[in-house]
Formats: structure tokens, C-alpha cells, sequence
């Protein structure tokens, strides 16, 4: 019984908690209040649906749990006679759907506006994203933390931070006009990439628990892909995501060490993500004219789909991927991108080809230890052992990063070790 | 909600500008006036000089009034006017915002009863 009642709860918590929460904050448009109210609701749901079984409909459970509890603390304020600024809530379009459509597009809508508000563009990245998967998606504040790698308190003064700018400047829980809209779903990928690539490619620390704030980025494009399916930056990011998370299993090893691409076991690949992420790069919404940025995601997703359909490292069609990095560097010019095709130039045409490549970049990325890695591996490979050997101690000087770091020390040792 | 929108400029960029320029330069501020006035209300607003002409008063350690040339702080952008206004949201002042010329950066600021104060 407590185990079925566990499951329901976390079932209903990770599924419904982003719908409840933009219901309640329709309702009462108190940020502050609606949070609380819907974890008070979840605690008590733990003790009763144990006690006396899961209830018909656990989220018409929770929702009447959590408006309970906020109309108790309205009550206790209006005693005290406090005066709370409220969350600017659209009215009019809220008004017409209620008329005009059931219930249930009123909350996808709902939900919607709760996205759009948590990514608005005046928030603090990083806060905007610790914030999405909380409202959105229910992740606790103590996981959140622990995906982002700071202080359960830092994270929670964060969230505080946020939700008390959203109400003091105004940020409203409204879906903007059509002509804005596009560059605010913009918004919402990037905020979701950016929590995405934190647990992708790690700064530091260990590798498992970064590998579930990659997998609730994801989980957050899905929950706004569904409500807005045919949008390009939604369609191609999620495709570019699927494809870089398809390899989790594979780039790390027993010990912890990170396994480069080549030698990555492909049998450990996710191939159904990889099958998701070739159908969503074939969508017809990626056919027209679409943005730099949902374009951006487009071909960083084609150049990983490369290599997640080569059946072979040595099979890797290189051509084709240098073809893709430059629409990638003619879209971005990025440095990060002119050395990614720096080091797809090497596969392709050979290591000095790919050494020429590199040229201008040593100003641009003189903190990276990506570079001087890149660079290690190809002098390598073109016989210059010495050369190698100066690279690797510069790259592994700049590397931040423990398991990248072992990875360098361990390339460098073999320099020497082998037969030359 | 009441917000001010601050207007940056970098300075000399308005100055010898033809007639064509300047009809821009109004339009959008019209632009700008009659979006307000659609969703909102227009409260105050006012050009400034050039920061050349600013006075700065400081207090120094011992609380004196030092009374100097210059603005504030020297950037490259200075102050060069606001808006005082009343629209609904946060998202309605940007909109706004972004109809004012294209050569100014904007910084828009709720405006917030201080508690306890009232004017003279």
C-alpha cells in the first residue's frame, strides 16, 4: 500500500506539478504563496494516501490540498491586514478561453504562461533555468541544487531572488503577443540548453547526478514541445539534446574516466533517442525559414547525428561533417565552433590540414584548455612529440575539470611511453 | 504598474543630424507616446542636456558637500532623458521600450512607494 501510494505521489508530482502550480498561481497570483502551499499539500498527501489510499484523482487531491492551505494563509494575512503585491496576471485572453474551450486548453495554456514567465529574458539566466525545473517541473530545491553544484541555501535564496523580481517588476504570467512570442520560446531553449549543457559537459565534479539535470532540461523542452509542436528552436533543440544525451552511458567509464567519442562503446548508445532525434531533424517546421538560433541547433544536432548513425568510429563520414561545420561557422562564427571544425578538418583531410585550421584562435580561447588539448592530440599525430608534450602541460594547467584533467595527464604519460 | 524608462545615448550621435534623421528620431518617439497612451498612461518625461553641462554633488568622508563638473560616473552612454509611465506589465513597458530610436539602450525600473514616507 505505501509503496503503490509512494509511486502515485512521485507519479503525479512529476507529471502534474507544473499544471498545478500555473492553476494556482491563476487563482491567487501570489508566487510566494502557491510554492509552499503545493509542497505542504505533497507532504500531507504522503501521510494520508498511505493511510487511507490513493485517491480517484490525485491531482484534483492535491489542487483542493495545496487551496486550502493558500486560503488559510490569506485569511491569517487579512487579519494581520498585510498588503502582498500580487502576480500580474493576464485577464482578458483568460477570460475568453474560459468561454470559449473546456478546461483542459485553459491549463495547457496556463502551463504555458508559467514557461514563459519562469525564462523570462529579464531574469538572471541561471536562475531562470534552477526556477523552471522547480515550477515547472516540480525538481526539488534541494535537488536543484545539487545539479547546479552550489549550497541547498544558495539555491533556495536564488529561487527567492527570482520569484521576488517576477512580482516586483512585473513580469506577467501571459503569453505575449504573436510578435514576440518566437523570440520568447527562444528564451526558453536557451534556458533549457543552458541547464542541459551544465550537466553535459561538467565543469567540475562528479558525472551521475549532472547526468539528471541533462535529463530534466530535456524532460522541460518536452513539456513546452507539446505545447507548442511545430516550433523550429523547440524541434531542433530537442533533436540536438536527444542525440548529445543518446551517449551517457558510453562516455563515462567504471572509474569514473571520461571516454572520447572514438572509443566509446556504440552498443551503449540510447538508439531510440537516436531514432527520435532523425525524425525530429526531418519535421517540416525545419524546412522554412527559421532563426539563427533554431538553425544553430539544426546543424550542431545533423553533425551529431553523423556520428550517432556511423556504425564505426573509422566509419565516420568526415566530409560530410566538415560540409555541416561550415553552415555551422557561416551561422555562428563562434571560436568553439572553428575549432570543433578545426578538429573535424583533422579526421578528414589529416592532422597538419587540421593544425592550419586552427590558426587566429590561440587570442580568442587563450583560457580554454580545449585548444591546446586539440591541439596536443594533432601534433601527436603528426609526429611532433615535443610539441605534443607542451600542449598537454598547458592544457592540463587550464583544465578545471577532474575527470577531463586525468583524461590529459594519461595522453600526455602515453607520449612517451610509446614506440617513436 | 508605474515604471521609468531611462534613455542612454552615446553622446554627439543627435547633434548635426539632418531633417530625414531627426523625423525618425520623432516618429518613434510618438510611436512610443501613442503605445503608452493605447495600454496605458503617460506620466512624465523630460530630454536632458548633454552630460557636459551636469553638476555632481558628493559627500565626502567628513560629510562635506563637494560640489564637482561632470556627471555621475563617465561612460560612454549617458543619461539623456526618461519616461514616466503607467502600463500593465513588465512585458508592455519593454514593447514600448523597444519603439524609441534604435541608437538609445534602455533601462526600464518599477517605480516603488518608499513605506512610511510621505511627501511634504
Amino acid at each position: 500500500m505505501t509503496a503503490e501510494a509512494d509511486a502515485a505521489l512521485a507519479a503525479v508530482v512529476r507529471e502534474q506539478w507544473g499544471r498545478l502550480t500555473s492553476l494556482l498561481l491563476a487563482q491567487f497570483r501570489r508566487l510566494d504563496l502557491v510554492e509552499d502551499a503545493l509542497g505542504d499539500a505533497v507532504e500531507s498527501a504522503a501521510r494520508r494516501w498511505s493511510r487511507d489510499g490513493v485517491p480517484d484523482n490525485p491531482p484534483a487531491w492535491l489542487h483542493t490540498a495545496a487551496r486550502r492551505r493558500v486560503l488559510d494563509r490569506l485569511r491569517a494575512e487579512a487579519m494581520a491586514q498585510r498588503k502582498v503585491p500580487l502576480l500580474v496576471v493576464e485577464q482578458s485572453g483568460r477570460e475568453e478561453a474560459a468561454v470559449r474551450v473546456d478546461t483542459g486548453d485553459l491549463v495547457e495554456d496556463d502551463l504555458l504562461r508559467l514557461v514563459l514567465m519562469c525564462t523570462h529574458p529579464a531574469l538572471d539566466p541561471a536562475a531562470a533555468s534552477a526556477l523552471a525545473l522547480r515550477l515547472v517541473l516540480g525538481v526539488s530545491t534541494h535537488d536543484i541544487a545539487r545539479l547546479f553544484l552550489v549550497p541547498e541555501p544558495t539555491m533556495a535564496a536564488r529561487l527567492t531572488r527570482a520569484k521576488k523580481k517576477i512580482v516586483s517588476v512585473g513580469i506577467p504570467f501571459a503569453v505575449p503577443s504573436a510578435d514576440v512570442l518566437p523570440e520568447r520560446l527562444g528564451a526558453v531553449a536557451q534556458t533549457a540548453y543552458l541547464a542541459f549543457t551544465a550537466g553535459y559537459a561538467p565543469g567540475s565534479g562528479p558525472d551521475a547526478v549532472r547526468t539528471g539535470l541533462a535529463g530534466e532540461a530535456i524532460r522541460l523542452v518536452r513539456v513546452v514541445l507539446r505545447l507548442r509542436p511545430d516550433e523550429p528552436v523547440l524541434v531542433a533543440l530537442l533533436a540536438l539534446m536527444l542525440l548529445q544525451h543518446s551517449r551517457r552511458d558510453a562516455r563515462v567509464d567504471e572509474a569514473g574516466r571520461i571516454v572520447l567519442l572514438p572509443d566509446q562503446d556504440r552498443s551503449r548508445w540510447h538508439r531510440d533517442e537516436v531514432v527520435e532525434a532523425v525524425r525530429l531533424l526531418r519535421s517540416p517546421s525545419l524546412t522554412g525559414p527559421i532563426t539563427v538560433q533554431a538553425a544553430g541547433y539544426a546543424v550542431q544536432a545533423r553533425i551529431a547525428v553523423e556520428h550517432a548513425t556511423a556504425p564505426t568510429a573509422e566509419a565516420t563520414e568526415w566530409d560530410r561533417i566538415v560540409a555541416h561545420y561550415d553552415d555551422l561557422v557561416a551561422l555562428t562564427p563562434t571560436p568553439s565552433a572553428r575549432l570543433a571544425r578545426a578538429v573535424a578538418v583533422a579526421e578528414a583531410r589529416g592532422p597538419h590540414e587540421g593544425l592550419a585550421a586552427m590558426a587566429g584562435l590561440d587570442e580568442e580561447l587563450s583560457h580554454s584548455h580545449r585548444l591546446p588539448a586539440v591541439r596536443a592530440e594533432l601534433l601527436t599525430r603528426a609526429g611532433d612529440v615535443e610539441g605534443a608534450d607542451a600542449a598537454y602541460a598547458l592544457a592540463i594547467e587550464r583544465c578545471g575539470n577532474d575527470a577531463e584533467r586525468a583524461l590529459l595527464r594519461e595522453r600526455r604519460a602515453a607520449l612517451h611511453d610509446a614506440p617513436h | 504598474m508605474r515604471y521609468v524608462v531611462l534613455i542612454a545615448y552615446e553622446p554627439g550621435h543627435y547633434d548635426g543630424t539632418d531633417e530625414a534623421v531627426r523625423q525618425e528620431y520623432f516618429d518613434a518617439h510618438h510611436a512610443f507616446e501613442r503605445y503608452v497612451d493605447e495600454h496605458g498612461k503617460r506620466l512624465d518625461s523630460a530630454a536632458l542636456s548633454d552630460a557636459d553641462l551636469a553638476t555632481t554633488i558628493r559627500r565626502d568622508a567628513d560629510g562635506a558637500d563637494v560640489v564637482t563638473d561632470g556627471p555621475f560616473v563617465e561612460l560612454t552612454e549617458q543619461l539623456g532623458g526618461y519616461y514616466d509611465v503607467e502600463l500593465p506589465d513588465l512585458d508592455r513597458a519593454i514593447a514600448a521600450a523597444r519603439l524609441l530610436p534604435k541608437a538609445y539602450t534602455l533601462e526600464i525600473r518599477p517605480v516603488v512607494g518608499v513605506e512610511g514616507y510621505e511627501s511634504a
